[in-house]
């Protein structure tokens, strides 16, 4: 009995976030890491909010990447360690969309908590409340193209030594134009601005993504099963 | 020639330009040779232990 | 038209012989062009009407921003020809242009920043086409750091690869940088047919081009050589070579 796809990418998800939720913690770390580069920006650069206003938006940014990043690792190397990737690769249904599940997932379990709790560390930062909702926005969908592009260096080092810095050097070209609208995204909702030209840019690299880096992120957890 | 050098003016830019991309040409160049030279003596190496 | 003289290209001992007997004359041409460019840059191009002396710095400048583009489109080229064929030579040719691109790319944003300083009064902006540019010196880095941070040769050659295709898409962004937004950086200047220089000025940029390109085929058939010693560990061929 074939398993259809819908069923496929509900098992993947399912089993992604019953063994996250086994380890909380582990949760719970890009998060705390998020709040401690947020806090270390006040501290280091200037304690006047209207100065941080404006370095508001590149905090936010460069704390949700780089907590991302920390929690890209977990992506696959947990499941490539156990040989559980082996067997997704093996298992006669399509590598690509198991992983653009768990993608899927990384981004729930991460991206779309850093964007919830982006309005707080934003208040550190003296971005207005008005501006939240769009702070929000922005983050969550910034941080699932961040997921999507991320996969695909996961699945590049692999196999590496020192798997983890790399992987950093290689997400960190192909981010930057998420990074960079963004943060105008971001910038402008705390101007007051019309945030829909780069939001809208966002999504397009988002869709880009989401037909793209799975394909990019299977061929390259293939190479490194080989 | 003190005109060539100077360049109206823009010399101690652009004296340095040259300097640094021709530099980057020679420094390309001789780190491709080397690269090379180190390879040959490699593969003459193993080529010696393994007879 | 048979296929034998493409097949030659996959065999690594024809590849050595043939960029080994091509050297002399690609390092011998760029050689003369570019003494000959330097020249007619330096002193027969007469000097711009605002920028006066300082535009020649486009004669080093330009052709290293275009070889950097250019090594990296080369090298996400032989790296697709690798996956797709499965050929050892085109991925012995990836792994050469790396170094190689990246230093252009150093050169480029050195060059720039000299010229930048005199026409925009600083060194460095955080405009699209500088960005972009430095982005791409980071994916030559990341390249040359998979490359060594994986073992198994093999893998390393096909995740290398990868990598180098994923990031073709930051050359088209450089490239367009200056038209799709408002950038300090020049605009794309014609230089044939509509031209926006005169051609006293242009015929020692294209002459430089062509310098860069010849430079960039020698040091590239070093460095193929260089490459093929050290993958082919226990080949025959090896030992007649070094004789």
């Amino acid at each position: 009995m074939k398993t259809g796809s819908l069923d496929v990418a509900r098992l993947v998800i399912a089993r992604d976030l019953r063994l996250a939720f086994r380890k909380p913690s582990q949760l719970l770390q890009p998060l705390m890491f998020f709040m401690i580069v947020a806090t270390l920006f006040p501290l280091t650069l200037t304690p006047e909010m209207s100065r941080l206003r404006d370095a508001a938006p590149g905090v936010l940014w460069v704390g949700a990447l780089l907590s991302s990043l920390l929690a890209l690792e977990f992506l696959f190397r947990e499941d490539a360690q156990d040989g559980t990737l082996e067997q997704f690769a093996l298992s006669g249904q399509s590598l690509t969309w198991m992983l653009f599940a768990k993608t899927c997932v990384h981004w729930l379990l991460t991206g779309l908590p850093l964007a919830l709790s982006a309005p707080v560390a934003a208040v550190g930062l003296g971005v207005p409340a008005e501006a939240m909702w769009s702070v929000v926005a922005s983050v969550a969908l910034g941080g699932f193209a961040l997921s999507l592009i991320g996969a695909i260096s996961a699945g590049l080092t692999l196999g590496a030594r020192r798997g983890g810095v790399l992987l950093s050097l290689l997400t960190l070209p192909l981010a930057v134009p998420i990074l960079v609208f963004g943060a105008d995204a971001t910038h402008r909702a705390i101007t007051g601005g019309d945030i829909g030209p780069p939001m809208q840019l966002l999504g397009a690299i988002a869709v880009l993504g989401v037909t793209l880096a799975p394909l990019a992120a299977s061929a390259a957890v293939r190479i490194g099963l080989e | 020639m003190s005109e060539f050098l100077s360049m109206s003016g823009y010399g101690k830019y652009l004296w340095p330009a040259f300097g640094l991309g021709f530099g980057i040409v020679v420094v390309i160049y001789v780190s491709a040779l080397s690269s090379l030279s180190r390879a040959r003596q490699d593969a003459k190496r193993r080529l010696e232990m393994q007879s | 038209m048979s296929w034998a003289w493409f097949h030659r290209f996959a065999s690594p001992p024809w590849v050595y012989g043939f960029a080994a007997r091509w050297t002399p004359w690609f390092g011998g041409a760029a050689l003369l062009a570019m003494l000959w460019a330097l020249y007619a840059g330096l002193v027969l191009a007469p000097p711009d009407y605002q920028q006066k002396d300082a535009f020649r710095i486009v004669y080093i400048h330009a052709p290293s921003a275009t070889l950097s583009m250019a090594v990296y489109t080369t090298m996400a080229i032989a790296a697709a020809v690798g996956l797709i064929w499965r050929m050892k030579v085109a991925h012995a040719v990836a792994a050469a242009c790396a170094p190689i691109g990246a230093w252009f790319t150093v050169a480029t944003l050195g060059t720039g920043m000299l010229w930048g300083k005199p026409m925009w009064g600083a060194y460095w902006v955080w405009d699209p086409r500088l960005t972009s540019e430095l982005v791409l010196l980071f994916l030559y880095f990341g390249y040359m750091g998979l490359r060594a941070g994986i073992e198994d040769p093999v893998k390393a050659d096909k995740a290398s690869a990868l990598l180098a295709i994923v990031g073709i898409v930051n050359i088209p962004i450089i490239h367009y940088s200056v038209t799709w937004w408002n950038s300090l950086h020049q605009a794309p200047t014609r230089l044939l047919g509509k031209a926006d220089m005169v051609w006293p000025m242009v015929w020692p940029l294209l002459l430089m081009f062509l310098a860069f390109f010849l430079f960039f085929g020698t040091v590239l058939l070093i460095r193929l050589r260089a490459e093929l010693l050290r993958r082919e560990r226990n080949a025959s061929w090896i030992r007649e070579v070094l004789a």
